[in-house]
């Protein structure tokens, strides 16, 4: 059965000495960043972190040297990724470009674009956001209304996307939108990049989230033109390109590891006097990290072959989503200390920021209902 | 080669271990002819090494017969003779051919007398004790550990079963051992706990497989509300659910083949045998959920795989064994290094 096999990882796929570079780094780099900070994991934003970072080589690190990437492969872009969330570093300004958006770039964009905009992604000088949801397409993505028309020079564009991420900071958004109609569900759809802060007629404004966030916005566009030089990859093929960044959304680190400021404060607490029933919980805990860590390297080992694991994918971001959920319940269980929001004591602060983000966990990047149905069509049901 | 001897276990299990086969060993009765076959083809071999007689195939190939023998319910002991022979020909001890099973041997006690070494102590649920020709376990002598090679027909074995009624014997062992029966383990393996609890994730592994493709299976065939069950989005659910726990039991299990002889071995099979047991709870109660009540007879086959998975999770360490020997170990890094404990106990080990 194909769907349940996850390849080991390739031979020397664990880069030790990249990995001890990259501890070394962070040590220095976070020495004084509080547990609450990095309870934020990677939602946590800094321009000066990912610009430092990419410094040394570790932004856009998969991506050719022609557009000022590394060619270093997907294995050794893992390394760092991990390293970078374990260590609860403010990544996301650099995230989503450097994971998605750039190399959706480098393999749909034209020669223009991609000298123009990747090289400043490998320079972690770019923050990019993606316009998907919108009031009335949720998982139903299909339902997108948002219209881009064509006119003079280009596109007209009218619609409203929601809970997009860091919208508000971000300097490019790559927009998913229908730009045309078609007898086929998933035709007529096409994606763009927009440069947000030399567009005009675009409103971003801020959504807040429960726990008194502002990482979503809202962003409206009326009648905005965009010249015809911002359409990525082919008009009309939106649907597929959108589906093939999914393998590369879905699998990687942050699948799991959103929950790992608290792991690590919980385990602070029991390491000196564990009784059995809580080192039993704790190698519970490890087991199954190990073993989600081993199936997204397994990703990450095809894609650097070239495969397309969108179903394996699948199955380790809702497994890496149950997993990262259950931490805040798991340290209830074992520790009886409140959680109190900004508290003195890092244990309680990092308990009540995770509490209040894990219920994003498993909407954000793909339902899990939507997960479950991509899979229950790998197994042949729908 | 490595693909052949799957290929060979695949046909003679799918030809040769059906419902009835499986009902009729339940019944106590050892499909003695199946076994034949076995040697006759030398899966049994696999995991010793050329120089031994085996056909040089990788351990992690090898060790994938394991789990084509879980997805099939094969009811012999043919997980317990590949590592009884791999661990007596890793001593030079003599591979005495026919069925061999393994047990932990902490019950033991080893004394010198004059010449000879005397063994005795209780073996408790032995896997197929009373089918075996020998029992292979480890015990310490003198502080270090010692393979023993015992005769069953030289043991007192009391039948009893497991929850799928396949024999798990408890044997009293009082006899004299000769150096033909004894030799010092130079290097552990990993102790028959650890080598029990890899062949166990190994075979739960492959019981899931079997048992999701029959729900799959079961789901598109059976029609309710005029429509094939696996229409609805609730089965829909429950067979993705079984999916992940599988994928991840089988990366698992797989994850600890990889690393058979080699120091990571420790913690990956802990982490095996945990992950196994946990999709055990998950992909039993859903799959008998999809099957209905027709799953939870006798005359339909699913129960042969899922009492076998269930009573997997205790054999060779209970799921609270392996948890707490892992949790101490993670407990005992040092301050801010629990991610350095995972990253090391999943790094790939170099090969002895």
């Amino acid at each position: 059965m194909t769907l349940t096999a996850f390849p080991p990882p390739p031979p020397g796929a664990d880069h030790d000495d990249l990995r001890q570079e990259v501890r070394a780094f962070l040590a220095e780099e976070l020495a004084d960043f509080p547990p609450e900070k990095r309870a934020e994991s990677w939602n946590g934003f800094s321009r000066d972190f990912s610009r430092r970072l990419a410094q040394r080589g570790w932004v856009g690190m998969t991506f050719p040297e022609e557009y000022g990437g590394h060619a270093r492969s997907a294995l050794e872009r893992y390394v760092v990724s991990e390293e970078l969330l374990a260590a609860g570093a403010p990544v996301i300004s650099h995230w989503i470009a450097d994971r998605q958006s750039g190399p959706l770039i480098l393999a749909k964009g034209t020669e223009d674009q991609k000298h123009q905009i990747v090289p400043r992604i490998a320079a972690g000088e770019l923050c990019f956001c993606i316009g998907m949801s919108e009031p009335d397409s949720g998982s139903d993505l299909a339902a997108t209304r948002t219209l881009a028309t064509d006119v003079e020079g280009g596109f007209r564009v009218n619609g409203t996307k929601v809970w997009t991420t860091y919208a508000h900071v971000a300097d490019y958004m790559i927009l998913f939108c229908r730009t045309g109609k078609s007898e086929d569900r998933h035709g007529g759809m096409s994606q763009f990049l927009i440069d947000l802060k030399a567009t005009e007629n675009i409103q971003i404004s801020p959504i807040i989230d429960l726990g008194g966030e502002h990482h979503f916005n809202q962003v409206i566009f009326d009648d905005t033109f965009l010249p015809s030089d911002a359409l990525l990859g082919e008009k009309g093929e939106g649907w597929s390109q959108v589906m093939s960044e999914l393998a590369f959304e879905r699998s990687g680190p942050e699948r799991f590891l959103s929950s790992f400021a608290l792991i690590e404060e919980l385990i602070g607490v029991l390491r000196q006097d564990a009784t059995e029933a809580q080192q039993a919980e704790i190698g519970r805990l490890s087991a199954h990290l190990m073993v989600l860590r081993q199936m997204s390297r397994s990703v990450a080992g095809m894609l650097n072959e070239g495969k397309n694991p969108a179903l394996q994918a699948a199955i380790v971001k809702d497994l890496g989503a149950l997993f990262e959920q259950d931490i805040p319940r798991l340290a209830r269980s074992l520790v009886s200390r409140p959680a109190v929001p900004g508290g003195g004591d890092s244990y309680a602060a990092v308990l009540a920021y995770t509490a209040l983000a894990v219920p994003s966990f498993s909407l954000r990047g793909g339902t899990r209902e939507i997960l479950r149905g991509i899979i229950a069509r790998g197994l042949g049901l729908r | 080669m490595d693909s052949m001897i799957h290929d060979m276990a695949e046909r003679l299990f799918r030809d040769h271990v059906s419902h009835a086969l499986r009902e009729d060993a339940a019944a106590g009765h050892c499909p003695e002819a199946l076994w034949t076959r076995i040697e006759e083809a030398g899966l049994h071999m696999a995991l010793v090494p050329e120089e031994a007689g085996g056909f040089g195939v990788p351990a992690a190939e090898a060790l994938r017969l394991v789990r084509i023998a879980g997805a099939h319910g094969l009811p012999l002991p043919l997980a317990e003779t590949l590592i009884a022979n791999a661990v007596l020909a890793r001593v030079d001890l003599a591979l005495p051919g026919g069925r061999l099973t393994i047990a932990e041997g902490a019950g033991l006690r080893l004394e010198r007398r004059g010449t000879a070494v005397h063994a005795s102590g209780p073996l408790t649920l032995v896997p197929f004790a009373r089918w075996a020709d020998r029992i292979v376990t480890i015990a310490a002598l003198d502080g270090a550990d010692h393979v023993l090679s015992l005769p069953v027909k030289d043991l007192t074995v009391a039948p009893a079963q497991d929850l799928a009624g396949m024999p798990r014997d408890d044997v009293k062992v009082d006899l004299a051992l000769t150096e033909a029966d004894a030799a010092p383990l130079p290097r552990s393996l990993g102790g028959m706990r650890g080598l029990g609890a890899l062949v166990r994730s190994l075979a739960t592994a492959g019981a899931m497989e079997t048992i999701l493709s029959m729900s799959v299976e079961y789901a598109n065939d059976r029609v309710q509300f005029g429509r094939p069950i696996g229409k609805f989005q609730a089965i829909q659910h429950y067979l993705a659910t079984m999916a992940g726990e599988t994928a991840a039991s089988r990366t698992a299990a797989e994850m600890a083949a990889d690393s058979y002889d080699t120091p990571a071995f420790a913690l990956t099979v802990a982490a095996a045998k945990i992950r196994a047991g946990d999709a055990a709870e998950t992909v039993g109660a859903l799959a008998h959920q999809v099957h209905g009540a027709i799953g939870y007879t006798q005359e339909h086959a699913l129960h042969h795989f899922t009492k076998r998975i269930w009573s997997w999770r205790d054999e060779f360490g209970t799921e609270l064994d392996w948890t707490r020997e892992l949790g101490r170990a993670a407990l005992s890094s040092p301050q801010g290094t629990f991610w350095h404990f995972i990253t090391d106990s999943t790094a790939q080990g170099t090969p002895a």
